[in-house]
């Protein structure tokens, strides 16, 4: 499964240790993932773009937020904070130049000036989400954010800034600077990769970064 | 975002985008369906994991909203009972 390069190292945020996945060397680029079950679902994705953007000469970063993945913190027990805490520690950490979201990662990427953003979701409609997939599934769809979480988390905004880029699919009737032709691969139950669609991605935030000055 | 469509045949062919973008379907499966064709309990990819996903993903290239209240077996049974839903949405 491992390709060269790709190893899995810790940063810390408050107290604890969280993992973090990293690929290449060269500017750093902080990838935040989607929320929740859309995390699992991109996550072949995701990686699918850090190996095409190590390839072209970037270090890439995709963190564990506390409570997901291998974090050894329980989802019950984070507060929305702790992820912005959690963002802002891993930027320091890569010492990166920008960040690249997917979805509801782009609630937590005011860490950064420049922020490369694709398909970013409001936290209302991610919360909204979340309520209808725990309604539909009779094992109510194994996350259980608390009450706090979840209200915080619906009334975050994607923060709009000076350097922003957002690139959304071509079914998406929002406004982009930019939409790529692929499936929403968030919403598959069984979960997915797109090669054209994260090659695609690779390439924009290429020459995004080395368009965009400060970077 | 304001409910754009004016046009009965874009409900039709965004919602069968929708349902192979989302469930993953092919092409000539979901183009040859009908209103007749079953969908939720009758497609083995249409399972209630995958319900949320496809009303949310319908929300958004719609523009519309669904209720937790309007969504039941009878609507999600078939491509015209999906269908009709959605035109009365999308097109009020």
């Amino acid at each position: 499964m491992t390709s060269p390069g790709l190893h899995y190292a810790r940063y810390r945020v408050g107290d604890r240790d969280e993992w973090v996945m990293r690929i290449g060397q060269g500017p750093a680029l902080l990838f935040l993932p989607p929320l929740f079950e859309e995390m699992n679902r991109t996550r072949a994705l995701l990686a699918t773009v850090m190996r095409g953007l190590a390839a072209k000469g970037f270090a890439c970063w995709l963190p564990d937020l506390p409570g997901t993945g291998e974090s050894e913190r329980a989802l019950e027990e984070i507060g929305w904070s702790d992820w912005r805490e959690a963002a802002g520690a891993a930027f320091e950490a890569a010492g990166a130049v920008a960040t690249v979201s997917l979805r509801g990662g782009a609630l937590l990427d005011q860490v950064a000036p420049a922020r490369w953003r694709f398909a970013p979701a409001p936290g209302a409609s991610l919360a909204r989400d979340l309520a209808r997939a725990g309604l539909m599934s009779e094992g109510g769809g194994g996350y259980a954010p608390s009450e706090k979480l979840l209200a915080d988390l619906g009334a975050a905004e994607p923060e709009p800034g000076a350097k922003v880029r957002t690139v959304r699919l071509a079914t998406d009737r929002a406004e982009a600077e930019l939409k790529l032709e692929g499936p929403p691969l968030w919403r598959r139950a069984e979960p997915q990769n797109s090669f054209e669609l994260a090659s695609a991605m690779a390439l924009d935030i290429e020459q995004w970064v080395s368009e965009c000055g400060a970077c | 975002m304001t409910a754009a469509f004016d046009d009965e045949q874009e409900v039709d062919a965004t919602l069968r985008a929708v349902l192979r973008d989302v469930l993953g379907l092919p092409e000539a499966q979901v183009a040859a369906m009908d209103e007749s064709t079953e969908l939720f309990g009758a497609l083995p990819e249409f399972d209630s994991m995958a319900v949320a996903g496809l009303l949310t993903e319908l929300e958004e290239r719609l523009g519309i909203l669904i209720e937790d209240h309007e969504v039941d077996a009878d609507m999600l049974e078939s491509f015209g009972s999906l269908l009709t839903f959605a035109r009365a949405k999308a097109l009020q």
